[in-house]
This record gives structure tokens, C-alpha cells and sequence, in this order.
């Protein structure tokens, strides 16, 4: 027997070939388009929620940057309130004698009637005026406090340390 | 899921910022001593923003030794906040007034440098805020049988500018050394 039919299909056909080629042949490749799987739709959810999220914390953020803003009332100059008195006269006295007893020794009159940089408007020179007072009023207040804690944690001079001898001998 | 957890983590850091940010927060909250006002004989209430501070810089004169001194000092301040309330009688306020400035101050960040107890002058503690090796503010508190008085001073205090304020502009000597600073650290 021949083997050509097997090898370049001449020759004599072989039954059993031809059967065997039959029973393959739908396996056979056949040229077609690619048909790839249908992709799924994608699902925006999970997204669009941690957006929402993202915004949700951001808002949460600002209200309450705003609020806790809000809530620090900031008024525009010092304020020295006396309280209701029995003797309404002697309130003045009081007021000025406790309120800043620094003031009278060193406020600086060289400076007082200086004139403001045109730059700023009417009422932002007023208002600037108004800071400024203020500002120096703190640094007063800020600079008292720490003197005495300054007299207080220095005060280790000879003659107390002579005092305390004595209170304890 | 990588892309996941990237987002989640920035969520959380979002979330989490303010709160970081309330921590070491400079700025005191000091509505809660308001109350003491219609007690108080009188009060010192001060409040200068940045804004302010700005404005107020502008009213400084560069060509006077004294006042660029004070404008150099407030010059990377962020604001400065007082609080300051003198009673006619003692106990008009209570342990819990002070303690909710001490426990904003207990807060990161905050160290207490000097605490001094006194019978004549009450007690008086200075705080001071550290960012790193930076002061990021500062803040006095003041309390006797008849005075609570708040500073809080928010930014870069320059403690050498501020001890060479002393004896201007009404402001007393304070006989703070230039080398105090150091030796406390």
C-alpha cells in the first residue's frame, strides 16, 4: 500500500483516512472574525460612593472649620467693662486706678499724633488704630505676667534666702 | 482593590487632618471663661488677628528704634488673644473655668515651662508650643482669689524680642536675659 494519499493526498484513498478525515475536519480551523467575550458593565458605584464620601468629609470639614470660627466672637477693640456698682460714684476711680496702672508712666506722646500711611482708608486707619492699641495692651498684659513670673522664679536673692533662715531658725 | 486602598487611605487622612489640626492648634478657646464677664469688676478682652496685626504693623514706624522693635516682634505673629477679668470678691469663678484652658493646654504640643504658685500672687503658668525646635506659641495663665487673666500668643514668639520690649511703650521691665531662654532649655 501507498502512503501518498496520506502524505500530499495522490494516489489511492485510504477509507479509514477519509473517515478519520471527516470525523476531524469539523475541528478543521475556519478563518472568522474574533468574537471576544461581551464585557460585563462596569459598575460606577463603589466609585461614586468614596466620592461622595470624599465630598461628605470635605463639607464636614469646612462647616466645622466655619462654625468653630464663628463661635470666637472677634471684637474690634478692648473692652473694659465695669461691673454694676452700689456707688456709682466712685466707679470711674476704680476703673482707672486697676485697669492699666502702667499707662500714665510709659505712654510713649511722641508717637501719638504720628501720621498714618495714606495707604489705608478712613476706616481702615481706624481700625488699624483700634489694633494697634490693642496689640499694645496685650504685649502690656503678656509682658506683666512674665515679668512676675520672671520676679517670682529669679527671687532667690540673699536677703530672702537671710529671711527664710530666720523663719527657720 | 489597590486603587481601593489608596482612595480609603486618603479618605482617612481627610478625616483625620482636622482633627490633627485641633491638636496642636496655638489658638486657645477661651468662650469658655465669657460667662465671668457680668461677674467680673472689669475685664480686659483682646482679641487681634492676623489681619489686624497687619494692619496695625502699618501704623509702626521703621525709623523709630522702639516701635520697629515691636513691629519685628509681631511681625510672624498669627494673633494675639487675651482674656483678663478682675472680681470685687473671691470665688466668682470655679476649678473649671481654668480647667478647660488647662486642658487645651495639656494638649499636643503644649509644654509647660514655668508653673509658680504664690499665696500673694495666685498662680501663674507659662506654656509654650513647639513645633520641632520652633515656638509656635505661647500662653500665660494667670489665677488668684480675684484675677484670671488668659494670654495667648499664636506664632513664632521670639521670647529675646519680646524681653527686649521691656521698659517701651508702657511695657514694664521685665529683666528677662537674653541667655534665659537657653538656660532653660
Amino acid at each position: 500500500m501507498k502512503d501518498d494519499y496520506l502524505w500530499d493526498k495522490t494516489g489511492q484513498p485510504d477509507l479509514e483516512i477519509q473517515e478519520l478525515e471527516e470525523i476531524l475536519g469539523k475541528l478543521r480551523y475556519q478563518p472568522r472574525p474574533l468574537d471576544l467575550p461581551v464585557s460585563r458593565q462596569r459598575s460606577y458605584f463603589p466609585l461614586l460612593a468614596i466620592a461622595a464620601s470624599v465630598l461628605l468629609a470635605l463639607l464636614a470639614a469646612g462647616v466645622w472649620l466655619r462654625v468653630r470660627n464663628q463661635s470666637a466672637p472677634q471684637p474690634q477693640q478692648a473692652e473694659v467693662i465695669p461691673a454694676p456698682s452700689p456707688v456709682e460714684e466712685k466707679k470711674p476711680e476704680q476703673i482707672t486706678s486697676k485697669v492699666v496702672p502702667q499707662e500714665v508712666v510709659a505712654v510713649n506722646h511722641r508717637h501719638r499724633h504720628r501720621p498714618v500711611p495714606a495707604a489705608l482708608s478712613k476706616q481702615e486707619r481706624e481700625e488699624a488704630l483700634l489694633a494697634k492699641q490693642q496689640l499694645m495692651m496685650a504685649l502690656r498684659l503678656t509682658t506683666e505676667k512674665l515679668s512676675l513670673v520672671h520676679r517670682k522664679t529669679q527671687n532667690t536673692t540673699p536677703a530672702n534666702q537671710i529671711k527664710n533662715q530666720h523663719r527657720v531658725g | 482593590m489597590k486603587a481601593l486602598f489608596r482612595i480609603n487611605l486618603i479618605l482617612s487622612l481627610l478625616i483625620a487632618l482636622p482633627l490633627v489640626v485641633q491638636a496642636q492648634d496655638p489658638r486657645l478657646q477661651l468662650n469658655s471663661l465669657d460667662h465671668l464677664t457680668a461677674k467680673a469688676n472689669q475685664t480686659v478682652d483682646v482679641n487681634v488677628d492676623e489681619r489686624l496685626m497687619k494692619m496695625a504693623s502699618k501704623l509702626f514706624n521703621e525709623k523709630d528704634v522702639d516701635e520697629a522693635q515691636v513691629k519685628k516682634l509681631v511681625a510672624g505673629l498669627k494673633g494675639i488673644y487675651v482674656r483678663s477679668f478682675e472680681f470685687e470678691t473671691e470665688g466668682q469663678y470655679s476649678a473649671a473655668d481654668l480647667q478647660t484652658i488647662r486642658t487645651q493646654l495639656s494638649g499636643p504640643g503644649w509644654t509647660r515651662m514655668v508653673n509658680v504658685t504664690s499665696k500673694k500672687e495666685g498662680n501663674l503658668e507659662v506654656y509654650l508650643l513647639f513645633n520641632g525646635d520652633v515656638v509656635g506659641g505661647l500662653a500665660v495663665l494667670h489665677s488668684d482669689p480675684k484675677e484670671i487673666t488668659v494670654v495667648n500668643i499664636v506664632g513664632p514668639v521670639d521670647l529675646d524680642k519680646l524681653a527686649s520690649l521691656e521698659g517701651q511703650f508702657g511695657v514694664p521691665e521685665l529683666g528677662i536675659e537674653k541667655t534665659k531662654k537657653n538656660d532653660e532649655k
